[in-house]
């Protein structure tokens, strides 16, 4: 198995100052945004981002190419990177921040001339001070080139680009609530329908919501045409993914590769094996919310359907190796607490129920269960994921209740006896 | 037209108007589906998740919230189902768990949304064993409100109504996820003009009013419906009693007016009933000296002065019901052949446009407006909750267009405010008015309801009638005329002719009066003409008063007759600014041998063998109505139908007749706050502070060209000093300094000439001009 | 108000960059964030202003975000990540010598306002894992002996720019990825070092 390299390509061909945009455009970079401003059609690129049939890599994998054919007609509409990254496990976009920021903003301005919009936002998590950084410096240095900003590439195309910073909290990922957050409110999801923001978005006008990865990919894709892309990788998951494997791994990290092989293939080779040999006990196929795989499922395919038939998903790509000797009570604590502390609060589910489940998992992890607490885990799940089926049904406004439910239906199903384990079988008196 | 939709709820199809959400479809047709964040009148947040029910989509049944959720053609909903009722017992339970057991000791219990829906849809037992969340108990967030942050559910209606209906976001979630609370900022009470209306819509007990607090279990409250009498918004309301007193006023909600919302004034502004000032016996002044006496004594004597004096005079107050007015009227009638004098205690009063010409506006036409106009006294201090109705028509979307000085609270969600370009000091407005660049597009064929009255009592009434002939030259205009002291608008169409202070403090004097009627008012603790009435009546041989109790006026009378008031102890009629009649009704007893004013005039009629059929409140009610349709009269009869509780609407003859004012040139710009210095508030113990301050209003430039550099000055003319604080308040224009004239003293001033402005503790005056 | 001139003038600058003056609120609060270590209710107070919404409307966003603090912090903020690809790489462990070191429990600072401590979810560098944030600049692939150098160099050194570069050299071990390009920028407080916000500092 081994990586293919289209987003990261540049950033390992230059790997010392990638970051420039000297360096990018010997790396042919903008040549591509500039020929499409130049010469050619909105509808061109939108339809080579329908061929390339690539899905968000933010999580929710909803076809890009369809999500901008949503984007309401109106005078003023806006682009928002989500460069939220939050999810546990993840640190993809990360990368392509840090290393790769020209490679993003010519994304943005394809995207941008695509779906005629003048204003952008990259929104990056505040804990990215150092990406942050980076890509302020870039914008920087591509309104110098005038590759933003009025009339761009001497088209009469203007196009502004602002990075906003976050300020740690998770749920800001979460489209609707990056919004609020951007418009200086509370980072709490506004409620779909009637805030779908593709109509309703940023001040109430029609906005694009796209990860990084995703829009990093589209100056290959307009470049090599999305029939190009759409033959990498498989049907329903094509083109190349950025994973982000850690755990207990040999060489954890970012690799760019095809999504096809299984998850076995992609620990033994690019991972290098399980840490000191020793085995798989449970990994997390896509970021803290996926529910979690057993060590004898690593043959499982790394595609977006493969994964959701196995009642999964393969969320933002970040694979979790847990070994053997992995405690998955105090795993699944983990997190449930990082759930429980990023809930918004709107919503009574989520709300009390994230807390109300880590503090049962508190005192069952500390040996101070009771054996009704499998039943009131399992049944405090139930109330905020309606029948714990997956794709999850939910009593919340948004999917970040039914997260915290992913670790302990996996837990109750495959490692049960771990848990009861832990619970004292004779009362003390 | 829009067709109905059509729907099947648990397998009954029902019908309903479209655009409706979910939940009030259902209501509508008597289904409950149990909730606690959404509010009828608030937008839907969908955040508490009681109200979920399950749809059938493309892709299965869905559990969705129904206060989110629209109603579509042939929507399958079910709202009773296993996983509904799984899911409705699973989130009282995650509300349960943090809310603390309480309820022995809660304001709220027997009436509270948690624990009726608890009972109805809850789990019925607790699994939780942790320890609950802490929060200290009860933080006063205002002056009259309380927080107990532990019983707070978090559904957001309080934060939601300040920031959508009240516009003053003072109160907000504070912190995120499980230690979210609802909190004020430090040393930023939750001063709200509005904040009672949260206590009333807190589906627990987190949020109570020191009023109320403590005072009697739910069921134990007997109660009546009623109408405010505090502004001729005239609020529908529910009076609460408990063992003969008088306890809460919650709001009703009367979609033709308040909506459900009360002003806090309206709400707190009872207490006073049970003060221990009240006036319980007659009083006649023997020797300067009040002596209890008997109502058949003070019969006696003034059927002895009525018949030996023909000039008799009435000064009514606006807290009078229609039959009382009516009884004064006939009484009045029987005295003299001549034409009767009512002035009523209104300096604002004038003749406003009741013109046949003129189409008057209902309230509810603000929403039907694409613009509103207004030019009045400040909205918000004299008619709160025709303020709510203005920022709501603007939220639907209706322009704004506002003329200074007076409604500067106004002005962030106005379109247009015009001020000191357009408006002089002295409110006088200017001749460019159809070339006010862009405003025309707002009014040129539009609907407009305007609120038209006077800001300032100096305000000549020719001003007011240019911008109205521009607007009804223009426009397709209606005119809701703003005035602002209780039943005034049943005094106009029940009394033979109505005149204002400033008419009473010129015309009735000692030489043309003998006898002087003052019926619950005191024009001396609240009128600019407060100096000239007082020495006037001093002067006159017989006066005689109605009131609740000793005031200024009060003490100058030859006799005080304890009354009754329009809060719950006496019934009769009340007429609101749009001419809508609803009812006054009682609820508790008068203090000691306190009447009602019509059965005092009743009783002394009857003395005086006036043979003039006031006999009984049945018969005032009646003859305060002849001449209307049968079906729109709004005799008790017609009131008490179920149809007409939200009251009837009438055209009436009004009769108004003051003297033109034609301005006086005025260096201040005056009016009342909400809260002034009268005796009903000052006895009220929740608000009675809430009046009290004795202020002066400029912006930051005005106050430095007054070379003031301390917070609180001096105000003198004559003999008259005031200490007073300076308020900083940027939303007047340059020059304009707001005096408000219901604040103790603050209308003592003779505003025609020269107050002297000094900072408090220098001696050297700084006349200001 | 009481922030200087020069601190308001770029507040302006920054609601410039928006469409609509709240979007600044975000940026206008790491601001008071840097400028006292916290947000006071005085930077409150001359936010709202700024923005026109009120005091509590702000106070409500401030207390949303947990990068935003409500106390003031020491000279170095030390966030030790315990999410889940850090937790079962014994993040504990680091976290206790932190603790141990400053005597700090969750969310204190010490007496000399030099340390606070924080044990943070997830800050992106699960493939180093177990890592932390000194002032929001990373370091990766801690063992508990070399957090305690990295604790006891931040107080005998004292930095007044805290890079990432520099603690991960001398600290670090193991990296998500290849940070490649020499990078000597960091931050000047519990903040992140940022241009907008004038936070961010070459070191010497």
């Amino acid at each position: 198995m081994k990586e293919t390299l289209l987003l990261t390509k540049h950033m390992r061909s230059n790997p010392e100052d990638s970051h420039l945009i000297e360096v990018y455009e010997k790396s042919n970079g903008y040549k591509t945004a500039k020929k499409v401003l130049l010469q050619e059609s909105p509808e061109k690129v939108l339809e080579e981002i329908k061929d390339s049939n690539i899905r968000g890599r933010g999580g929710a994998g909803f076809p890009t190419g369809i999500k901008w054919g949503f984007l309401a007609e109106d005078e003023e509409r806006y682009l928002v990177i989500n460069a939220d990254e939050s999810e546990p496990g993840t640190f993809k976009d990360r990368i392509l921040l840090e290393r790769d920021p020209h490679q993003l903003i010519e994304g943005i301005i394809i995207t941008c001339f695509a779906a005629n919009i003048k204003n952008a936002f990259i929104y990056i998590r505040g804990e990215y001070a150092k990406p942050a950084r980076r890509v302020q410096n870039a914008v920087e240095q591509a309104y110098q080139k005038g590759y933003l900003g009025k009339k761009i590439f001497g088209s009469d195309i203007d196009l502004d680009v602002v990075v906003h910073l976050g300020a740690g909290a998770y749920i800001c990922g979460e489209e609707t609530a990056l919004l609020n957050s951007l418009e200086g409110r509370r980072g709490e999801p506004r409620l779909k329908p009637p805030y779908f923001p593709a109509v309703k978005g940023l001040y109430m006008k029609p906005t694009l919501v796209n990860n990084v990865e995703t829009i990093s990919s589209v100056p290959w894709i307009v470049e090599n045409t999305g029939k190009e892309y759409n033959k990498l990788g498989v049907e329903g998951s094509t083109g190349t993914r950025i994973f982000s494997l850690s755990g207990h791994i040999n060489t954890p990290g970012n690799y760019e590769i095809e999504m096809g092989s299984s998850f076995g293939e992609f620990v033994e080779t690019l991972g290098n094996g399980v840490r000191n040999g020793k085995d798989v006990k449970a990994y997390i196929p896509g970021g803290a919310s996926a529910p979690w795989f057993r060590g004898d499922q690593l043959d499982i395919k790394m595609t977006i359907d493969d994964v959701a038939n196995n009642n999964s998903m393969l969320g933002s790509g970040a694979v979790v190796i847990m070994d053997e000797e992995t405690n998955l009570v105090s795993a699944a604590k983990s997190i449930v607490s990082f759930f429980a502390h990023e809930s918004c609060g709107q919503c009574t589910p989520c709300r009390e129920g994230t807390t109300w489940l880590e503090m049962i998992l508190e005192r069952v992890a500390s040996g101070r269960g009771r054996t009704s607490d499998i039943d009131l885990l399992l049944d405090v799940c139930d109330n905020i994921s309606p029948g714990l089926s997956w794709p999850p049904k939910m009593t919340t406004i948004c999917p970040l209740g039914p997260s915290a439910v992913s670790p302990i239906t996996s837990l109750m199903n495959d490692f049960r006896d771990e848990v009861e384990s832990l619970i004292p079988t004779k009362i003390l008196l | 037209m829009n067709e109905n939709v059509k729907i099947n709820v648990n397998g009954t199809e029902i019908q309903s108007a479209p655009n409706k959400l979910l939940i009030e479809a259902c209501e509508d047709s008597g289904i409950h589906i149990p909730r606690f964040c959404w509010h009828k009148r608030l937008d839907p947040v969908g955040m508490c998740r009681m109200c979920l029910v399950e749809i059938e989509t493309p892709r299965g049944k869905m559990l969705v919230p129904s206060c989110t959720t629209n109603i579509t053609d042939d929507m399958v909903v079910d709202t009773e189902s296993d996983v509904v009722k799984k899911a409705q017992e699973g989130v009282l339970e995650f509300l349960l768990i943090n809310h603390p057991l309480d309820c022995p000791v809660c304001d709220k219990a027997g009436e509270c949304p948690l624990q009726d829906q608890t009972m109805s849809y809850g789990p019925g037992e607790s699994r939780f064993v942790e320890e609950k969340r802490h929060f200290e108990k009860p933080i006063p967030i205002s002056e009259i409100i309380l927080l107990d942050r532990e019983r707070c559910i978090l559904c957001a209606r309080c934060t939601r109504f300040s920031d959508e209906i009240s516009g003053d976001p003072l109160i907000e979630f504070i912190q995120r996820g499980n230690k979210t609370e609802v909190n004020t900022f430090p040393n930023e009470p939750f001063k709200s003009y509005f904040s009672g209306n949260t206590v009333q819509i807190c589906p627990v007990g987190a949020l109570t009013s020191t009023s109320y607090r403590f005072k009697a279990r739910p069921w134990d409250l007997k109660s009546v419906r009623s109408t405010c009498s505090g502004c001729p918004v005239g609020c529908s309301i529910e009076l609460n009693s408990s063992q003969n007193k008088m306890l809460r006023i919650l709001g009703v909600d009367n979609d033709n007016v308040n909506q459900g919302w009360m002003c806090d004034k309206g709400r707190y502004n009872f207490e006073y009933l049970n003060s221990d000032l009240r006036l319980t016996s007659p009083l006649k002044k023997i020797n300067g000296e009040f002596q209890k006496t008997t109502i058949k004594d003070i019969y006696s004597d003034l059927d002895e002065i009525l018949k030996n004096n023909n000039n008799v005079k009435f000064l009514l107050g606006t807290n009078i019901t229609n039959e009382e007015y009516v009884s004064f009227n006939e009484f009045a009638k029987k005295l003299t052949d001549e034409e009767p004098s009512f002035y009523i205690n209104d300096d604002l009063l004038y003749e406003g446009f009741f013109e046949d010409d003129i189409q008057l506006a209902k309230i509810n036409d603000l929403n039907e407006a694409d613009t509103v106009v207004v030019w009045s006294e400040d909205l918000k201090e004299n008619l709160p909750v025709l303020y709510l109705r203005v920022r709501q028509a603007v939220k639907n979307g209706a322009k704004l267009i506002v003329f200074g000085h007076s409604n500067s609270t106004l002005l962030d969600i106005a379109d247009y405010f015009y001020t000191d370009d357009v408006i002089s000091k002295n409110f006088e407005i200017g001749d460019s008015l159809p070339m006010l660049e862009g405003v025309e597009k707002f009014i040129n064929d539009k609907n407009v309801t305007a609120i038209i009255g006077k800001s300032t009592p100096f305000q000549a009434d020719e001003s007011i009638k240019k911008l109205v002939s521009y607007l009804q030259k223009y426009s397709n205009l209606k005119i809701l005329n703003a005035f602002s002291t209780g039943n005034v608008y049943g005094a106009f169409h029940t009394l033979s002719s109505i005149k204002n202070l400033s008419d009473f403090s010129e015309e009735v004097n000692s030489d043309n009066t003998d006898v002087l009627f003052v019926v619950g008012a005191d024009p001396i603790g609240k009128s600019i003409y407060s100096n000239q009435i007082k020495k006037n009546i001093k002067d006159i041989d017989n006066v005689v008063c109605l009131d609740l109790f000793i005031h200024e006026t009060s003490e100058l009378g030859n006799y005080i007759i304890p009354t009754s008031s329009t809060l719950g102890e006496k019934e009769g009629t009340f007429t609101n600014i749009e001419f809508r009649t609803s009812r006054i009704d009682k609820l508790v007893p008068s203090p000691g041998q306190a009447l009602s004013d019509w059965e005092f005039i009743s009783g002394l009629s009857n003395f005086m063998k006036l043979d003039n059929n006031i006999d009984s409140l049945e018969e005032l009610n009646i003859k305060a109505y002849e001449g209307l349709a049968q079906q729109t009269k709004p005799i008790f009869d017609n009131l008490d139908k179920p149809s007409n509780l939200d009251g009837i609407l009438n055209n009436f003859e009004v009769n108004i007749s003051t003297s033109e004012n034609s301005g006086t040139n005025c260096d201040y710009f005056v009016g009342k706050k909400l809260y002034g210095d009268n005796v009903t508030i000052r006895y009220s113990h929740s608000i009675s502070l809430l009046g009290a301050k004795q202020f002066i209003e400029a912006n930051n430039s005005t106050i430095s060209k007054l070379n003031l550099n301390s917070t609180k000055c001096l105000l003198s003319q004559d003999e008259v000093e005031v200490p007073v604080d300076f308020i900083e308040n940027e939303k007047l224009s340059d020059g304009i300094i707001f005096i408000p004239i219901n604040r103790r003293n603050l209308n003592k001033f003779d505003f025609s000439k020269k107050i002297s402005i000094t900072p408090n503790h220098s001696k050297a005056a700084l006349n200001v001009n | 108000m009481s922030w200087e001139d020069s601190l308001l003038k770029q507040a302006r600058e920054i609601i410039d960059m928006y469409p609509q003056k709240r979007s600044a609120v975000g940026p206008l609060l790491h601001l008071a964030q840097s400028k006292d270590g916290y947000i006071s209710d005085d930077s409150i107070s001359v936010i709202s202003k700024l923005v026109g919404i009120t005091e509590v409307q702000l106070k409500s966003v401030s207390t949303f975000y947990s990068m935003y603090k409500q106390e003031p912090t020491g000279k170095y903020l030390l966030s030790v990540c315990k999410s889940i690809s850090c937790e079962i790489n014994k993040s504990d462990e680091i976290i206790d010598v932190v603790k141990d070191f400053t005597g700090l429990n969750n969310n204190e600072t010490d007496k000399n306002g030099l340390f606070t401590f924080e044990a943070v979810e997830c800050i992106g560098a699960c493939g180093g894992a177990p890592a932390m944030q000194v002032n929001y600049e990373t370091v990766e692939g801690l063992s508990p002996n070399n957090t305690l150098k990295l604790c006891e160099w931040l107080k005998k050194e004292l930095p007044e720019v805290v890079v990432a570069e520099e603690m991960q050299e001398d600290f670090g071990g193991y990296k998500s990825f290849d940070w490649a390009i020499s990078d000597q920028s960091g931050t000047t407080g519990s903040v992140p070092g940022f241009q907008t916000l004038k936070t961010t500092k070459e070191r010497n």
